[in-house]
């Protein structure tokens, strides 16, 4: 519509070379610059495809982080929102939403609520030589046979690994008996 | 899932905050600033729980304001393609079923639902196996896993799964 009173859009039907004409030229830049586009967003999607978490494939910057199980998430948001309570007296107009379903949430799917417990599960889970994600994974879900937590887990069975079924079924057997005694 | 990470932040302050509580203001400024706001790469930051270090101050020409880098821990919540996590139930339509696993929600769409489970419209619409032993509803507790991600700059969305061994609800709040 706006390049119709152009009058290099007129000068086309005058008989001049199509290459010239500026409706054509706007249109050849347009589709360079897209297949630039394209050309662009190629590595950054297979970088994407490539997460998956059952591989462990997380990224370099999550795999060296610390997770946090639900049970620890809720320790810090609870102890977070005593500190906002007493300075002021309505807490929940100052957090933010993702705040509030956060500490909703890992409240309602907290498995221990003990410190104590919470403490003990991160030190039994740890000398299992798990990568920490895993680790929160099975701290999270509390498998309670083998099958399921190769299910919930896949990459504890890939090879190279010392985790056959007699160690998994100690680990669950282990974390079970926090649980009864919490 | 929830991880513990350190951040970085270039963090612009008003001259009007200089003098004894700079650092006080900066770091308030920073939590107003930062918690409940969602990236891509990061996920959800669900709350700052300490400051590792502020950098010197550098002035902006011309305004006057200066900015500041600050390095804090926060507490963030990130899905990932392939993990598995519980959610609850917050809608279910014809189409599938939405949950909410803390900030984010998830899609499960009726093809990613056992197939034994049928739609039931009513009042309380629901996911129901045919001798009516497993339900699916509002408010259910369900273990899904995420098949995909769809993350732009300021959220998340997930679809995620049903239809694999050990998932699917966990406990009904209405049998329960």
């Amino acid at each position: 519509m706006f390049y119709g009173f152009h009058p290099f859009f007129y000068s086309y039907g005058k008989g001049r070379k199509l290459r010239n004409c500026l409706f054509f030229r706007f249109f050849a830049f347009c589709g360079f610059y897209s297949y630039t586009f394209f050309l662009q967003s190629v590595p950054s999607m297979s970088g994407e495809e490539e997460e998956n978490a059952a591989e462990l494939k997380i990224g370099d910057e999550f795999l060296k982080a610390k997770c946090l199980m639900n049970c620890e998430v809720a320790l810090i948001l609870e102890h977070k929102y005593e500190q906002l309570q007493q300075m002021s007296d309505d807490p929940m107009n100052q957090v933010s939403q993702v705040f509030e379903k956060s500490l909703q949430y890992v409240k309602r799917f907290s498995r221990y609520k003990n410190p104590d417990a919470v403490r003990q599960v991160r030190e039994i889970l740890s000398r299992y030589q798990l990568a920490e994600f895993e680790l929160c994974v099975l701290g999270n879900l509390c498998p309670e046979t083998v099958e399921e937590a190769i299910a919930m887990v896949p990459s504890i069975k890939t090879k190279g690994r010392a985790h056959d079924d007699e160690a998994i079924e100690k680990m669950l057997n282990d974390l079970s008996l926090i649980k009864k005694f919490e | 899932m929830f991880f513990h990470i350190v951040l970085e932040r270039n963090m612009q302050l008003h001259p009007r905050y200089f003098g004894r509580n700079l650092r006080e203001n900066l770091v308030s400024k920073l939590m107003k600033d930062v918690e409940g706001t969602c990236s891509g790469r990061h996920g959800f930051v669900v709350a700052i729980t300490g400051i590792e270090n502020i950098g010197k101050g550098l002035i902006r020409d011309g305004t006057g304001f200066v900015t500041f880098p600050v390095k804090y821990q926060c507490v963030v919540f990130r899905p990932f393609k392939g993990e598995i996590l519980e959610a609850v139930v917050t809608m279910v339509n014809k189409m599938g079923f939405f949950a909410e696993a803390g900030p984010v929600q998830i899609f499960v769409s009726n093809h990613l639902i056992p197939d034994d489970m049928e739609f039931q419209s009513g009042d309380m619409p629901n996911y129901t196996t045919s001798d009516g032993s497993v339900k699916i509803q509002k408010d259910c507790e369900v273990r899904l896993k995420i098949i995909g991600t769809r993350v732009d700059a300021t959220e998340i969305f997930c679809i995620g799964t049903i239809k694999d061994d050990f998932l699917g609800v966990i406990n009904d709040p209405a049998t329960a």
